[in-house]
């Protein structure tokens, strides 16, 4: 069972209440939705859209569909980028006549085999019409908000020196160091607060995150936290980045610009690698170290040999903070057990009781953004993925586009940083201002 | 649940449907993207790129740097339309006297 850790108190702020699935929930100002929801034992948040399999919390970062719920009204918003506002209403969605009892999740048992919806219900015309009719009043996300927008955000234009994408170690260092060389700067971070891994890494933690975080701004950057990187747009005077707010759209227009975007958690391919209570190892982390929350008393790390320093770290400060931890590589998970949360894991050899499974397979790099820039990606399986191609300077092979960190392919937080300030310095000494 | 593996989970598209995929000839990650729906949910590829790509591999035997990605498109994250409503640039729709029409916001950019 997850369980908020004592002598965390300062960070959570203050004490609130949210009701979720019609329930009150004790919850602190500075958590996310997600992890109260998780801290005080809500399990399943939504179902899937075919099999209507039960989905909740994986990412803990905002990139996954897991924890996808209805806040105030407004569907398809994630719970782990949602701020605890006293007595926010959180609602699952797309179940029927709840998340954690779904009749519908009988389609899962139905299709056990899989479902080929190219062939499926196609051989008898009238058959494939009542098909039709059901699949539509099954299908879609959420439902439409209670009310319509009332106030439109507002848009703002920035031009700068340097945009930097993304504000982990990489990010920030790489910022820090353009601004400190005088260069105008603005970075750019889509989570609640910047950081990046380095709030979820027990060897560097929160202190260093909020430490990094300052320095940035105190160097002159333009932080914008809760800023999502949604597009470029080559063809709008000379390139523009549209960056959305909670409040406001950004138009970014710069000189160089760095991609440091990181990676994202990925899953590992097991049989029901997608049970509730199978979440990203990163985010295991994540809430022990920036949340004080222990995600489980008995936790099963399933991993793969890239990340072995990592997991390392994360299995000494989980069992610092009193969990039971069992390590196994992914070559001998079978399968796992439980109903609306995992109980066990089953492997070659017989099964590991357990109340969470932490997957930490190697981040893949979160280089679409930098593809839109026509910066040229390659797979890499190393890397984690499709690392963006760099130079030994950081230069890609886009003009005046640059990147560094784990974008560039797996790093860790504190080589990311390292990866960042050099890259910050070269673009000071080789990008045109 | 039923021992699947699910490499995409906004689409729920699993490993047997990536093999099912390539074994009709659908194996440019273009085609299997088309075909099994996977990387079009609220993720858009975020989880599951990399994933698929690399079971791809794997399964038709190629070297990984021989697969490309999929095309990337703004949006890059879900985005809530009003956040576009208002971009200078941008057609508005407003409704006047019962009659929608089309209008444009204010913005210096704008010069057709």
């Amino acid at each position: 069972m997850a369980r908020r850790l004592p002598g965390h108190d300062a960070v959570r702020g203050e004490a609130v209440e949210v009701r979720i699935a019609d329930t009150s929930v004790r919850a602190y100002a500075e958590e996310s939705i997600a992890a109260a929801a998780l801290a005080s034992g809500t399990r399943v948040l939504s179902r899937s859209l075919k099999y209507h399999r039960p989905r909740t919390f994986f990412c803990f970062e905002g990139h996954c569909s897991g924890c996808l719920v209805r806040i105030g009204g407004v569907p398809n918003l994630r719970a782990c980028q949602a701020p605890c506002a006293g007595g926010t209403e959180v609602k699952g969605q797309n179940a029927f006549p709840s998340a954690e009892i779904d009749l519908l999740g009988a389609v899962d048992f139905l299709f056990s085999r899989g479902m080929d919806h190219h062939t499926l219900m196609t051989g008898s015309s009238m058959l494939n019409k009542l098909a039709n009719k059901v699949v539509r009043q099954l299908s879609g996300l959420g439902k439409l908000p209670d009310h319509a927008a009332t106030e439109l955000p507002e848009v703002h234009r920035i031009d700068v020196d340097v945009a930097v994408i993304g504000g982990g170690p990489a990010g920030l260092a790489a910022a820090t160091t353009t601004a400190t060389a005088g260069r105008t700067t603005v970075l750019v971070d889509d989570q609640l607060r910047p950081g990046g891994s380095l709030r979820t890494d027990p060897r560097t933690g929160r202190t260093e995150a909020e430490a990094r975080w300052s320095a940035a701004t105190s160097a002159g950057v333009l932080v914008l936290a809760r800023s999502t990187a949604i597009g470029f747009f080559p063809e709008d005077d000379g390139g523009v980045l549209a960056v959305s707010a909670p409040d406001r759209l950004y138009r970014v227009y710069a000189k160089q610009w760095i991609w440091a975007t990181g990676g994202y958690v990925v899953n590992l391919p097991f049989p029901d690698n997608d049970r509730p209570g199978v979440i990203a190892a990163r985010a295991v982390g994540r809430l022990l170290v920036d949340h004080g929350i222990l995600a489980g008393d008995r936790v099963c790390i399933v991993e793969v040999p890239g990340v072995v320093a990592d997991v390392t770290a994360l299995a000494a400060a989980l069992t610092t903070a009193g969990a039971e931890v069992t390590r196994l590589p992914l070559a001998d998970v079978v399968g796992t057990r439980g109903r609306s949360w995992t109980t066990a894991v089953d492997t070659r050899d017989g099964k590991v009781d357990c109340d969470l499974v932490a997957v930490a397979g190697t981040p893949a790099p979160a280089s679409e953004g930098p593809r839109q820039q026509g910066c040229r990606v390659v797979l890499d399986a190393v890397a984690g993925g499709f690392r963006v191609v760099v130079d030994d300077h950081g230069r890609t092979t886009a003009p005046n586009v640059w990147a560094c960190g784990d974008v560039t392919g797996y790093l860790g937080p504190a080589a990311a940083a390292a990866d960042g300030a050099r890259i910050g310095a070269n673009v000071v000494r080789e990008g045109a201002p | 649940m039923a021992g699947k593996i699910v490499l995409c989970r906004c689409e729920d598209m699993t490993l047997a449907d990536l093999e099912h995929s390539v074994s009709r000839g659908y194996r440019d990650i273009e085609e299997v993207k088309r075909y099994t729906g996977f990387g079009t949910g609220p993720c858009q590829g975020k989880e599951c790129l990399a994933v698929v790509a690399l079971q791809l591999a794997r399964i038709t035997g190629q070297p990984a740097a021989a697969i490309p990605p999929f095309t990337s498109r703004p949006p890059l994250a879900p985005t809530p339309l009003k956040v576009l409503a208002r971009d200078p640039g941008a057609h508005v729709f407003a409704d006047e006297g019962g009659t929608a029409r089309t209008t444009r916001t204010q913005g210096d950019e704008v010069d057709d």
